[in-house]
């Protein structure tokens, strides 16, 4: 404020790099107005979309210079918000992939978000409505086991175990109880 | 009055967001006056996306996805005032019908489109099926239709319904890629797209479906609009707004802003409120 008169009424702009700045009238608070390339924010502590850091190193002291979104490339280059700009924790993963740096596959999906072929990635757990515990969509990440009720097997609890039968009971398989002798299994 | 922010001035200006500001370019004639561009509202904090222009209470009304919010704000240089802050994922586009006084956005994280009145009452989701990345769109207040564009990679499209979201129908499915860009022009009723994929600027007039190229050789386009015979895209390869001949297809100007980062949405501020009445404002 230079209209008071004493020597302090003007001070150095607190903008990294120069930056000019201005007072907001109401608020009396100070806002940079035109930050170095690839900030933003009243302090220039903010990155631009799509980039994450913390320019000034205000959080923990250490500057982290502002670096594109890095999301397991499963994020679309098209859409914006890609990340938040502090943490860099991914908002919009793609390829039903979840996860902070959509490192991993989405609730109800497994396989290996890291892959290079998107067709490869996650794929939908598809579980068995009838073999599977409590009719659970969800799979083990990796081998996309599902949670299979008594008796049943295969990946998608989809089939009895040798000697069983009645899937769709929803209990699990029953056993076959036929004679053994006269019966092959 | 804030010696980083400036009122509109008279005439017709291009208003886009750039990087938590709205930024203004005045016209003279079509040309840019790239010199007198200045900032009119600085949101520090926020990455707006998406711009809309009320002609009728001059006013600016923004998507941010920070937040995530829609406001308004004079272009006098008013202070924000937030209209919907509850239940946004991802709000993109927004298109005004000054007729009516009510806005229509798209959320590409809902996958949605929504309209409210411009003071944000009765809110009510208009489309919500089928949308994958929807960005994009304009309204037509004197014929009563909405447009727009999603681009979704596996079926990019531009979509057409009544301002109710009623008689929704497919206006350009094939041949499309990244339709970022979408703009109408009520005076020659030509609906106009700009494809950051097939970096290709096309039109039609929505009734007659005669869709024609206008350029073929854009580069990365994000929002468009319309004045007169000349388009106007802001570009995220180039971080600048790009004047383009309807006619011709030539790119006969290009303005660059003081600040390099990504350009997003783009609206013309017309001096006046294109003539017209439509049922909503009769009603």
């Amino acid at each position: 404020d230079s209209t008071v008169g004493t020597s302090t009424d003007c001070q150095r702009c607190p903008c990294p790099g120069g930056a000019t700045c201005a007072v907001v009238p109401k608020t009396r608070e100070v806002v940079c107005t035109n930050c170095p390339t690839g900030t933003t924010g009243k302090r220039c502590e903010l990155c631009d979309d799509g980039y994450f850091g913390d320019p000034l190193g205000e959080d923990n002291k250490t500057k982290r210079p502002c670096r594109a979104c890095t999301c397991s490339d499963n994020i679309d280059p098209n859409a914006v918000g890609n990340c938040n700009r502090e943490t860099g924790e991914c908002l919009k993963c793609i390829y039903n992939t979840a996860g902070f740096f959509c490192d991993r596959c989405k609730e109800g999906f497994y396989g290996n978000a890291l892959a290079t072929n998107p067709a490869e990635k996650c794929k939908s757990c598809s579980c068995s409505r009838y073999g599977t515990v409590d009719q659970e969509t969800s799979c083990l990440q990796v081998t996309g086991q599902c949670q299979c009720l008594p008796h049943v097997t295969k990946r998608d609890c989809s089939a009895c175990e040798p000697g069983y039968f009645n899937l769709q009971s929803g209990r699990g398989c029953d056993r076959c109880n036929c004679s053994p002798i006269g019966s092959t299994s | 009055p804030r010696p980083d922010i400036f009122p509109l001035p008279a005439g017709t200006n291009l208003l886009f967001t750039q990087s938590g500001r709205i930024e203004y370019v005045p016209l003279d004639g079509y040309k840019m006056k790239g010199s007198e561009a200045k900032t009119a509202l600085h949101l520090p904090e926020k990455v707006v996306v998406g711009v809309a222009y009320d002609c009728v209470e001059k006013m600016v009304y923004w998507t941010d996805i920070t937040t995530p919010a829609i406001s308004k704000a004079s272009v006098q240089g008013g202070d924000p005032i937030p209209i919907i802050r509850t239940d946004l994922g991802s709000p993109e586009g927004i298109a005004i019908d000054h007729m009516s006084r009510t806005m229509f956005w798209t959320d590409s994280m809902k996958d949605r489109i929504e309209v409210a009145s411009l003071d944000g009452s009765q809110r009510r989701v208009l489309i919500d099926t089928d949308l994958v990345n929807p960005r994009a769109i304009v309204a037509d207040p004197a014929n009563g239709y909405l447009f727009w564009a999603d681009w979704n990679r596996e079926a990019p499209k531009i979509e057409t319904s009544h301002m109710d979201g009623s008689n929704r129908r497919l206006l350009a499915g094939d041949g499309l890629s990244l339709p970022n860009g979408l703009t109408y022009d009520p005076q020659t009723s030509l609906l106009c797209w700009a494809d950051a994929g097939t970096h290709k600027v096309e039109c039609m007039n929505p009734t007659q479906r005669d869709r024609r190229g206008v350029s073929e050789a854009i580069q990365y386009p994000f929002g468009l609009t319309t004045y007169g015979t000349n388009l106007y895209y802001t570009d995220w390869t180039r971080n600048a707004v790009i004047m383009l001949d309807r006619h011709t297809g030539r790119e006969t100007e290009e303005f660059h802003p003081q600040k390099k980062s990504r350009l997003y949405g783009i609206t013309a501020a017309y001096a006046q409120c294109p003539s017209g009445q439509n049922y909503c404002s009769v009603n």
